[in-house]
């Protein structure tokens, strides 16, 4: 394990008090615990612009989950060893030591490490990386909680962040997850829900990660774990797609909506002299 | 659709093709005689000639040298090479030959569009990147070769340039023969370009008098029929079993392997057992043909 | 000096895809064949089980070494399975120093996911005394050699030293004072193998111009802006997916790609299962490095 010599760690062999206590059991029936049907999202809050230093910002709610992406950039590539006519995007995704139920450590982890190229391949399509060339685009995104879906979150917000930041894209990416357990299909799971152990002797259980261009109709990430059979991973796929297609307007109108708070109010004196001066020259 | 999974083999014994050579390794005394020149891959230690390589010993009248059996590619004027463009830089494009050090060809030694003969400009400069860049094949000429060992190359003639549609195979520059010619449109329907660094390239047949009148830079973009694309594969496959099994590599010994291949499908000819075969029939061939 | 192993030109790779539309690879294979693969178990003799495996060029070296330590607080009835990969110097320059880290970290990644399910392994047999002893399974795997589809020559190699694994059997005796003592037994072929039935490979697919390949050589990977690496058990379940690479897929293209992945899977699956049978119950001496 990688040791921080810069800060004070905590005792390496402590454990939380949750694996002593009791379990509860879960709900039986059809309800899932926050009374969402099987296929419903979660209460989205989308926010750009929130991390006033950098280039373009973004934070989301999913339910509980609370992520933050900040882009900084294009700007020039520190180290270049070979010419490219292509823009690089560089991504970095950090789970807050106190984002889960177990304390995660300071340094990235190899599943962070996972998630950030996750993140990364899912973002590269949508951007127009030839328009910035021998540049490089940073996208940081910390997860502060982790109530389930924090990599589909992450999608979309780092998405939101590079639109916020001015970056040419093709078109914005939106991620959703779907768990499978059993013969249920969970929409936008929660860390309960993520994390149940049931249904995994089942013949099918597992879950499934999508991000998606909409308006192209373009997968650029998909991440399944667990087993199962082939049509169910297909089903699964396609219940993802419906998901991000969901996601899709509530993403435009916070763009939208935060792109119109940057407009500055116009004028009406500058206004009249223009219409006149373009008369004049008809 | 074609899985195959099979234990290793212990490797076998081949029968030894020829006369033994004088096979030395290094620091193995070749001659304590006084009266020898030194050559390539020799060292005097007292009065000892001794070897610096592990090779063969090869004697021309008073002169002795070591030829190593494996080694990068040692570049000689009048080879014909196969490169990779690497960089760009002032007037000179930096190209991969399979040597300790990259080749340069220079502006002034490559044919205008339209075969020009002019003064390189300023603009000739700013529009190298139209012609070459980073990753084009080239074939090409030594033309001189720098003090430090750098080659410089040219492509002045018409038959060399940039490469278009066919693909490379990568075999030690030992293993290919020092002929009169290395362009060789072969009769099964393709052409091959042995280049002396070991970089042979397969391309369907080019049309001679399309090259002529286009000054080499024009590439033709249209899809390989399937007859020559299954071709070029069994070439392919002939031409890197031939290596494997140390066979020299020239016109007439790719053709024989070609047709010792014919009876197996091109996809089998990956196998290492029908390789062999293949390797073997050719050797045998050759043998015959020699003895 | 920089590499060629990352660049080609423009005429190559439409060369490559239009092969791939027409079925034939420039190798060719069509697009759901594999190379050639060599297998060989118990190849290093201080580990619990080992395999080497050969995939064309790509050649994979791993080793399983059995110890004991604690298990999970959250699973205190089974053992565990740590991965390791480390792609040497020696398989690339580009891996020299921290190079090969990011690649090693995707490797490992990718095996974490498809082993994470209860179903692929049986932890609960490598449990000796719950809450307190388990069997912990450390798998390191060792690139020698990199030559294209690293993704499914690693799985592979690790179904196949899983396969080998030998874990001493031991006996738990409760002492006088209560004190649970851990006793191995002195017989070496008392020992438990594991069951690796369900244990699922790697099939990675190219995405190349409209069409997907499996086992793509690394020209074909420079070709192919989209990956995707599908776990795939004996019976068909698919263990894990993951889309890799910088461009983006139709959906369409994914179903097709995971049926094909399928498909490819089992028969690898069942393959690699006779072969291993076939080395299990033959005699034969040990090739090891020699072959």
């Amino acid at each position: 394990m990688p040791t921080d010599s810069r800060r004070v760690p905590g005792p390496q062999d402590s454990r939380s008090p949750h694996w002593y206590g009791k379990h509860a059991t879960r709900q039986e029936g059809d309800t899932r615990p926050d009374g969402r049907g099987d296929h419903d999202l979660r209460p989205v809050y989308l926010h750009a612009g929130v991390v006033s230093q950098a280039t373009g910002s973004a934070y989301i709610e999913m339910g509980q989950t609370k992520v933050i992406a900040a882009v900084y950039g294009p700007r020039e590539i520190a180290r270049r060893e070979e010419f490219t006519m292509k823009g690089r995007l560089c991504c970095e995704l950090k789970f807050a030591t106190f984002a889960c139920r177990r304390r995660r450590q300071h340094i990235q982890d190899n599943q962070e490490k996972d998630g950030a190229l996750i993140v990364l391949q899912a973002l590269e399509p949508a951007v127009c990386l030839d328009r910035f060339p021998k540049s490089q685009v940073d996208v940081y995104i910390t997860v502060l909680q982790d109530d389930g879906s924090a990599l589909a979150a992450a999608i979309t917000c780092a998405a939101a962040g590079l639109a916020d930041a001015g970056v040419m894209m093709y078109d914005i990416v939106a991620g959703c997850s779907v768990r499978q357990c059993g013969e249920r299909q969970l929409l936008d799971p929660s860390v309960g829900e993520e994390l149940s152990q049931e249904g995994e002797s089942a013949e099918d259980h597992g879950m499934v990660t999508v991000g998606l261009l909409p308006s192209l109709n373009q997968v650029s990430a998909l991440t399944l774990d667990g087993h199962l059979q082939q049509q169910t991973a297909v089903q699964a796929v396609k219940t993802c797609i419906g998901g991000c297609q969901g996601i899709y307007p509530i993403l435009k109108d916070c763009l939208v909506t935060s792109t119109r708070k940057k407009i500055p109010a116009l004028d009406p004196k500058s206004s009249h002299a223009s219409t006149e001066g373009q008369n004049g020259q008809t | 659709m074609a899985v195959h999974i099979t234990l290793p083999e212990s490797r076998k014994k081949s029968a030894a093709p020829d006369a033994p050579k004088h096979l030395v390794t290094p620091g193995d005394v070749i001659t304590t005689d006084t009266g020898y020149m030194r050559g390539h891959g020799t060292y005097m230690d007292d009065d000892k000639l001794k070897a610096s390589l592990a090779g063969v010993v090869e004697r021309v009248n008073k002169l002795i040298c070591v030829q190593p059996l494996k080694t990068r590619y040692n570049g000689e004027i009048g080879d014909v090479v196969v490169g990779r463009v690497t960089e760009v830089g002032q007037r000179r494009w930096r190209v991969d030959v399979n040597s300790r050090l990259d080749a340069v060809l220079m502006l002034s030694a490559v044919n205008l569009p339209g075969g020009e003969l002019r003064r390189r400009s300023a603009e000739d400069e700013l529009m190298m990147r139209e012609y070459l860049v980073e990753g084009d094949l080239i074939s090409a000429e030594v033309q001189a070769i720098f003090h430090d060992g750098a080659l410089s190359l040219h492509t002045r003639s018409l038959k060399y340039g940039k490469l278009a549609q066919g693909l490379m195979v990568q075999v030690s520059p030992s293993l290919v023969k020092r002929r009169k010619t290395h362009f060789h449109n072969l009769p099964c329907g393709a052409s091959v370009i042995l280049g002396n660094n070991g970089y042979v390239w397969i391309c369907p047949t080019v049309d001679d008098e399309k090259v002529e009148s286009s000054g080499g830079y024009e590439q033709d973009l249209e899809p390989v029929p399937s007859t020559d694309r299954e071709v070029i594969a069994r070439l392919r496959n002939c031409i890197l079993s031939l290596a494997t099994h140390k066979l020299m590599l020239y016109d007439t010994s790719v053709l024989y392997a070609y047709e010792a291949s014919r009876q197996y499908q091109v996809k089998d000819l990956l196998q290492p057992d029908i390789a062999e075969k293949v390797a073997d029939d050719t050797r045998q061939r050759l043998q015959m043909e020699s003895g | 000096m920089s590499s060629t192993l990352g660049v080609l030109s423009d005429a190559e790779r439409l060369f490559i895809v239009h092969g791939v539309q027409d079925d034939l690879r420039s190798d060719g294979r069509a697009c759901e064949d594999y190379r050639h693969v060599q297998v060989e178990t118990d190849v290093v003799s201080n580990t619990s089980g080992s395999a080497r495996l050969r995939l064309g060029n790509t050649d994979i070296l791993v080793g399983v070494k059995a110890e004991m330590g604690e298990p999970d607080p959250g699973r205190p009835k089974e053992g565990k399975l740590e991965f390791f990969v480390d792609c040497s110097a020696n398989a690339s320059p580009e891996f020299e120093g921290r190079g090969g880290e990011e690649l090693a970290i995707e490797v490992s990644n990718a095996l974490q996911r498809i082993f994470n399910s209860r179903s692929t392994l049986d932890l609960t047999a490598l449990c000796i005394i719950p809450e307190g002893q388990c069997w912990v399974l450390y798998v390191d795997v060792l690139v020698l050699e990199c030559g294209g589809n690293l993704f499914d020559a690693v799985s592979l190699a690790v179904k196949a030293a899983l396969f080998n694994t030998r874990i001493p059997t031991v006996v738990v005796t409760a002492d006088d004072e209560g004190q649970q003592e851990i006793e191995l037994s002195d017989d070496p072929y008392d020992v438990k193998r594991l069951d690796v039935d369900n244990v699922p490979l790697i099939v990675t697919l190219s995405k190349i111009g409209h069409r997907h390949v499996v086992d793509a050589s690394w020209e074909e990977e420079l070709c192919s802006l989209a990956r995707l690496t599908v776990g795939v058990t004996q019976k068909g379940t698919i263990a894990g997916l993951n889309k890799e690479g910088s461009g983006s897929l139709d959906p369409e293209s994914i179903y097709e790609m995971i049926e094909s992945g399928k498909k490819v899977g089992m028969v690898l699956n069942s393959r690699l299962k006779e072969a291993l049978e076939k080395e299990e119950n033959s005699k034969r001496e040990k090739i090891g490095f020699l072959g």
